[in-house]
């Protein structure tokens, strides 16, 4: 079977990413912050998420990005890198970072969209350079975590909690 | 694609259920929402018409716990079924890790059953994969139906790649949990 493509966020890496995460929701005043992948798995976040399901958020703003790319082909655009959902209270900004991840920022009325849009694109810069250091370690740092005994205790786990 | 989040110690992947409009494929992740344990799975998403029609992903996050110092996840999927979604179901197969194609054993199904693995495997190529060694299982749903097409039809028509598949009647249960725990150690095979 063809060893599938995975992404390994090493402990050094999340701490670089929840640095720009923090700067960004520090100067942006926004109320939190979300760096997903493009499937909608949550890598990282800070702020205020409060009893917010992020989980689920990541879900639907992957899922939402990714049908935008579906618009733009359609339109013959090669790509829509950014979204803006407004809201009554709080409003959203995804921007796509290096093709594989949605930095998400989530922000009310006391903060400019300029602003954010600014911020959010520089704070990208960064993240992309994170992403590239992340791919090339990535297949290394693998073979460290996903032994043959945890696909084994893996196995046993998915046996036990599916049974019929 | 599979994200090892060493720091945070998390694994997350993506399952995704692929198949014709009302084969199946939200009912395979009701059963499960409703039958596995409550500490493994989260709340089930569903955007969807007022009919219920799936009309762009039904999203069930699943937990199998700590695993030698790693949390373990799995985000199952469905794609909208309809043909006029079929863009739609490109967008939902991003990143995706597995994949289960329900097949509605109705005899008058069998067509669009085809036409509809032809646009999975275009999707898949898209993708840059080749479904022949990607982690692929085949349900037979409606099993129960009393002029259900023979599997060893079904099997000719629409397995030439050998997957594993599964006998199923997901409105029953049958069937469910098996091409879960198939799909989701294949996926874990291939990390």
């Amino acid at each position: 079977m063809e060893q599938l493509t995975s992404l390994v966020v090493a402990e050094n890496e999340l701490g670089s990413i929840a640095r720009a995460l923090g700067r960004l929701t520090l100067e942006t005043s926004a109320t939190h912050a979300l760096l997903i992948d493009k499937s909608g798995q949550l890598i990282a976040a800070h702020g205020q998420q409060g009893q917010r399901d992020v989980i689920a958020l990541g879900a639907l703003l992957a899922g939402v990005f990714s049908s935008s790319r579906q618009v733009a082909e359609i339109l013959g655009e090669r790509d829509f890198h950014s979204i803006l959902q407004q809201g009554v209270h709080e409003s959203i900004f995804t921007l796509l970072i290096g093709d594989q991840w949605l930095l998400v920022v989530v922000f009310d009325k006391q903060t400019h969209v300029g602003l954010v849009k600014v911020l959010a694109r520089k704070a990208s810069e960064e993240l992309a350079r994170i992403l590239d250091r992340v791919r090339a370690g990535s297949a290394q740092a693998r073979d460290q975590v996903v032994s043959v005994q945890f696909r084994d205790s893996v196995s046993n786990t998915i046996d036990l909690l599916f049974q019929d | 694609m599979a994200l090892i989040n060493v720091a945070a110690r998390e694994i997350q992947c993506k399952i995704v259920y692929y198949g014709t409009g009302f084969c199946g494929k939200t009912t395979n992740l009701q059963y499960i929402y409703r039958h596995a344990p409550k500490t493994a799975h989260g709340d089930m998403l569903s955007i969807a018409t007022e009919s219920e029609r799936t009309m762009f992903f039904d999203f069930l996050p699943i937990d199998l716990g700590t695993v030698h110092g790693f949390r373990v996840r799995f985000a199952l999927y469905t794609v909208p079924g309809q043909v006029l979604y079929e863009r739609t179901r490109v967008a939902v197969l991003n990143g995706v890790d597995g994949l289960v194609f329900v097949v509605d054993s109705s005899p008058e199904k069998l067509e669009e059953n085809f036409q509809n693995l032809i646009e999975l495997e275009t999707n898949v190529r898209k993708m840059g994969k080749d479904l022949g060694t990607f982690p692929f299982v085949i349900q037979w749903n409606k099993r129960d139906l009393p002029n259900a097409v023979p599997t060893a039809t079904l099997d000719r028509y629409l397995n030439r790649r050998r997957a594993p598949t599964f006998e199923a009647s997901a409105l029953t249960g049958d069937g469910v949990f098996p091409t879960l725990r198939t799909i989701c150690k294949a996926v874990m095979a291939g990390l």
